[in-house]
């Protein structure tokens, strides 16, 4: 641990509603200390906005342990500023040196609304997930958990999508804006277990559809989102999820009917 | 919702890519089977020519080809400017330049340019080879026309060659992304072979891109 | 005003309390079940459950959270595992197994009966994550993997990666989406409770404050479920997330629900050390660290070398010295009070002196660097992402922080807190973990509350009580809505000096001085006093720069931290009163003459309930004697 300080030269991205422009203003901070992490850099600016009576920097933050994927922010252009496997809240100050400057955005994308400064709306991710992204189990009719068997390298695999924490950045680093490596880690999660198969085809078209209206891009396989999703996630899961949509869409069927009875 | 799935399909961005996937895969093999019969520029006129003649002579069965070609071409071109203005809306006026450096590559990034690129180069193309000038010739008693002459007159010109290389530059760029990335959009990316569909794609597209470069080159030599 | 603090423990056999429970709750029927709303504030483990399994039965749900997601709630941020009676390994497992090992492990200060309740339906929860998709651990044959965990001597532990709290809350989270899809839930997301409306003496509705715009809203139903989770952010420096916050139950508590052992938090020993008065949190490493490292301090107080300059015979590996039985795995609250005296001797490690050694050197010589990077190497990356040092060169330095709170507000075995409609639920409730949680078990609780409590006793509450219709127009929300907007305009009337964070700084200071791992009447005392000050001149001296009409996340955290201020209070006062040592809870004067906690069964085996009296009058201590009939009252001894 390090104990000489940094002076750092910020341009964050200063926009008070959806309705008003934004701009990037400077911003000048003393003293950090490597091992604060880059959320707490932005405190430290924060607090002295508010010494000085100005309004602080609204920037959306929880668990800052990396898991629950409320922070965001576009540094130097890279979601969660591009470090492998690394969240924003993540990200320490050591990475910097002295006499940097570093730029901050929000998450920027059609489907994600601005709110103020760098927080977005990234409720286009609850409307996606809302569309099918579930396994339909009401409560109570669980046979026992052992009842089904389900392959190690097949739970491995769930596992690897289902890491994804939501944060949006798949959506804000790719050039076209879209939720496909998101999506697509849901439907690839919930398709290669034997629960899910049930509801696929239902959950592929479904979700894709709502995907598609939410006014997020078409993937064009840049695999960006690969590159700066915090958690690793493949694209091998986008693939699956084409795989999945391709089939259904040629062989799902659903009719209408009736369910009356005596 | 549900039961009007097939509607849906192509209307849906993963249709829509599958579309263009399939056309693009499709194209793909058209090129190789022109490249093929481009060889015969190096075997000689009367090769070339009478290859070009057997071709002609198909009649109906060629219109269709040819109608289909056309479909491939027009049906990939549309759906892809109809994916690009949506992805260009979908990302806003923010358009964040610097990236990682780990996903987007050139080509992926220029496909819509080399796109439009080859699709000017295919009209320009069609124009000066196949509408360009008309010689006749004869082949073993049989009339025929010398699209061998109209090809080398064409590449004596040292601008058409270099606007025709660069074409082909353009479509190795773009069949570099393209090729593998058809396959992802299929479904067909598993980690245990995808690295080598990559590795495919990338020596389709030197093959073909430096293949036809290296006739037009070649015409452009021997023409003088 | 009068208490009621009956349990309502059912009569009968301890293993058939809870069926016949179910069985004699009333029922309320299908077509019925639409004509009642229920709110759940918060989507955690237990709120996410509650919600969606409520929707599930017909129930119309109006769910809120403060975060911009129900996905994001912080039992996501779990690592370990959870319990289950399951006995997949055959080792010896059985529901009364996992009851004893909780009650015991709580120090004796639960109640038996939720408890085994709380075991019973622990098979439940594993069977209802499984066929909602969650990707447990598996062994190649297909069938699920356990792991053990502190405190109990058999494999019960299920997990996925050292992720399972994020992967059994995307479980209730999807599970939501479904019911918000069939319009059964209405979600409201970044609003944050305000109040409690209470007509009749009944929980009737809440205020909530939209985060985005800054506006009051009401909201009115038939019952409300709090499930906001825990207060360790009292602290200001906790393994909490930055939300996580005591607002909602305090005010549920100043409407009249007694708030039972606030002084009951637990102190996690493995955590990143604070390096600066920046910190904004403190980062948990996972307990099963414990397993492989050594934890030791220079034997020569401010000893300034190099971990690896100083030789063996000058370390003092103090664990395995104290404990030689146990050793480093020694409990959480015992190895944590140990590294707070080594600190007190002026043996702490590291810049600030506020960090013990958790050494891998001998694990590495004995296994190799492989086998250790197989077992801990995600841990090992973390780390050394966040303080930058490599755990394989040198020793990781680790320090206790705040990680849970067993206490919280009052209910009874029906989960309703003394006011009649108002349930809590998870860790908001006190009602399972006595004085001490074992690990693995707040993930079991939440979700037991959730799945498999609430749905029986909501549905006999709105079945047997009188609900008269009220709407949102009613005086008791004017007046409540208009409380709460006196308080916000007077606090960003005062325009004073400090941030909202010094104060809470501040205040962490006491607690965790004072408050913290180990306890005494004279620090109580001073810290009682300090925070009536600290409060005080918080209400003069506070900046909450802007207005109420936009995202002002000042102000947001200015309405938490005027709670805790109160909170902290009480939280000492509680531990003022309970003149023992148990679990969490440790009182320098009540220990044996080795330093061991001393409990008191004879005075203290009871829950200490408290009840406000208004802002400016004591609180009223209550007790609920906890009664054991089924396990023998024991000392816990790790030696």
């Amino acid at each position: 641990m390090s104990s000489e300080t940094m002076t750092l030269n910020l341009k964050i991205w200063r926009q008070k509603n959806a309705q008003t422009e934004g701009k990037l203003v400077d911003y000048r901070v003393d003293h950090v200390s490597p091992d604060m992490s880059f959320l707490e850099m932005i405190d430290v600016l924060n607090e002295q906005l508010v010494r000085k009576g100005e309004d602080p920097i609204a920037f959306d933050h929880d668990c800052r342990e990396g898991i629950c994927g409320m922070c965001s922010m576009m540094i130097d252009g890279k979601a969660h500023g591009g470090y492998k496997n690394t969240t924003t809240c993540q990200v320490h100050m050591r990475l910097y040196k002295n006499g940097d400057t570093i730029v901050i955005e929000p998450f920027r994308a059609q489907a994600f609304p601005l709110i103020k400064d760098l927080a977005v709306d990234r409720g286009a991710i609850d409307k996606v997930m809302m569309a099918g992204g579930y396994i339909t189990a009401n409560t109570g009719n669980a046979p026992d958990a052992n009842a089904m068997l389900i392959p190690k390298p097949v739970a491995d695999e769930a596992m690897d999508a289902a890491a994804c924490i939501g944060c949006g950045a798949c959506v804000a680093s790719c050039p076209n804006g879209s939720g496909m490596l998101f999506m697509g880690a849901k439907i690839s999660q919930l398709a290669v277990l034997p629960q899910g198969e049930p509801e696929a085809p239902r959950r592929a078209l479904n979700m894709v559809h709502t995907h598609d209206g939410l006014g997020f891009g078409n993937c064009t396989n840049h695999a960006e989102c690969e590159a700066t999703c915090p958690k690793g996630i493949s694209i091998e899961h986008i693939a699956r999820m084409n795989r999945e949509y391709l089939k259904a869409a040629f062989t799902y069927h659903e009719k209408t009917r009736s369910e009356g009875g005596a | 919702m549900v039961t009007s799935a097939m509607n849906h399909y192509c209307k849906s961005s993963i249709g829509r890519k599958q579309l263009i996937a399939v056309t693009g895969l499709l194209l793909c093999g058209f090129l190789v089977g022109h490249l093929t019969g481009n060889f015969l520029l190096l075997v000689g006129p009367d090769a070339f020519n009478i290859y070009a003649h057997k071709l002609a002579s198909l009649g109906a069965v060629l219109y269709l080809i040819e109608a289909g070609l056309a479909a491939l071409f027009l049906g990939h071109l549309g759906l892809a400017i109809k994916l690009n203005m949506e992805n260009m809306k979908a990302k806003g006026k923010y358009q964040q330049k610097t990236r990682t450096g780990r996903g987007t590559t050139i080509a992926s990034q220029t496909m819509p340019i080399t796109g439009l690129v080859l699709f000017i180069f295919l009209i320009l193309h069609l124009c000066s080879i196949k509408f360009g000038s008309h010689y006749e010739t004869t082949v073993d008693g049989v009339l025929m026309r010398d699209l061998y002459r109209t090809t080398l007159e064409y590449f004596r010109s040292t601008g058409a060659t270099a606007w025709y290389v660069f074409a082909m530059i353009c479509a190795a760029v773009h069949t570099s992304h393209g090729f593998a990335s058809a396959f992802q959009t299929m479904g067909w990316n598993h980690g245990k072979y995808f690295k080598n569909v990559k590795r495919l794609g990338l020596i389709y597209a030197i093959l073909v891109g430096g293949g036809f470069a290296f006739i037009s080159i070649w015409c452009h030599m021997k023409g003088v | 005003m009068a208490i009621n603090l009956d349990p309502k423990t059912p009569s009968g056999d301890l293993k058939d309390k809870w069926s016949k429970h179910k069985f004699e709750s009333k029922l309320v029927n299908p077509a019925n079940k639409r004509k009642f709303t229920v709110i759940v504030v918060g989507t955690g483990l237990a709120g996410g459950s509650a919600a969606a399994t409520l929707a599930e039965l017909g129930y119309n749900v109006l769910s809120f959270c403060i975060q911009d997601s129900a996905r994001r709630a912080h039992s996501i941020a779990a690592q370990g595992g959870i319990n289950a009676a399951k006995n997949y390994p055959n080792d010896g497992d059985s529901v009364k197994r996992l009851f004893y090992d909780t009650i015991k492990g709580g120090d004796y200060r639960s109640r038996e009966a939720n408890v085994y309740r709380l075991a019973e339906v622990s098979t439940n929860i594993i069977d209802q994550m499984v066929s909602q998709g969650v990707p447990f651990a598996r062994e190649y044959g297909g069938y699920l993997d356990n792991r053990s965990f502190g405190g109990a001597q058999v494999s019960r532990t299920f997990y996925a990666r050292g992720q399972t709290g994020q992967q059994l809350l995307l479980g209730c989270y999807s599970g939501m989406m479904k019911m918000v899809s069939k319009g059964k839930i209405k979600m409201f997301n970044r609003r944050e409770m305000m109040d409690l409306v209470t007509i009749n003496g009944k929980a009737r509705g809440i205020i909530v404050r939209n985060l985005i715009t800054g506006e009051l809203e009401r909201y009115a139903a038939d019952a409300v479920l709090l499930c906001t989770g825990g207060y360790g952010n009292v602290f200001y420096l906790s393994t909490n997330a930055m939300a996580s916050n005591a607002s909602a139950a305090w005010r549920c508590y100043k409407r009249g629900a007694a708030f039972a052992n606030p002084c009951f938090t637990q102190i996690h020993p493995t955590c990143i050390p604070v390096h600066g008065d920046y910190q904004s949190k403190l980062t948990l490493m996972s307990e099963s660290l414990r397993n492989d490292g050594r934890v030791w301090v220079p034997k020569k107080p401010n000893d300034t070398r190099k971990p690896a300059e100083i030789p063996d015979d000058e370390r003092d590996y103090y664990l395995e010295r104290v404990y030689p039985s146990f050793g480093n795995l020694a409990p959480r609250d015992i190895s944590s009070r140990q590294a707070k005296y080594r600190y007190d001797e002026g043996k702490g490690v590291g810049p600030t002196k506020q960090a013990v050694y958790l050494d891998f050197r001998d694990a590495i010589a004995r296994d190799g660097k492989e086998v250790i990077a197989g077992r801990y190497g995600n841990l090992f990356e973390m780390y050394e992402r966040i303080t930058g040092d490599d755990p394989y060169k040198t020793p990781m330095m680790i320090y206790p922080a705040v990680h849970y709170t067993m206490g919280g507000l009052w209910v009874d075995y029906n989960l309703q807190s003394t006011v009649p409609g108002l349930h809590v639920l998870g860790e908001a409730n006190f009602s399972d973990h006595g004085a001490n949680r074992l690990g693995a078990s707040a993930l079991m609780q939440g979700l037991a509350d959730g799945y498999f409590v609430i749905p029986s006793t909501i549905s006999h509450y709105l079945a047997s009580t009188p609900l008269e219709k009220v709407t949102t127009e009613a005086k008791e929300f004017k007046d409540a809505e208009e409380a709460v907007r006196i308080q916000t305009s007077k606090l960003l009337g005062i325009k004073g000096k400090q941030t909202v964070d010094t104060f809470h700084k501040k205040l962490g200071h006491y607690m965790w001085d004072y408050v913290g791992m180990s306890r005494n009447e004279a620090g109580l005392k001073k810290a009682i006093d300090g925070i009536r000050k600290l409060r005080e001149e918080f209400w003069q001296d506070v900046n909450v720069p802007g207005d109420t009409g936009n995202f002002n996340l000042e102000l947001h955290k200015a309405t938490r931290v005027a709670d805790f201020l109160e909170l902290g209070e009480l939280m000492a006062l509680d531990a003022l009163e309970r003149n023992e040592s148990c679990g969490g809870h440790f009182r320098e004067e009540y220990q044996t003459p080795d330093g061991e906690a001393q409990r008191d069964d004879a005075n203290f085996a009871h829950a200490a309930v408290w009840e406000y009296t208004g802002p400016n009058s004591s609180p009223i201590r209550h007790k609920e004697e906890l009664k054991f009939e089924y396990v023998q009252l024991a000392t816990r001894s790790y030696k």
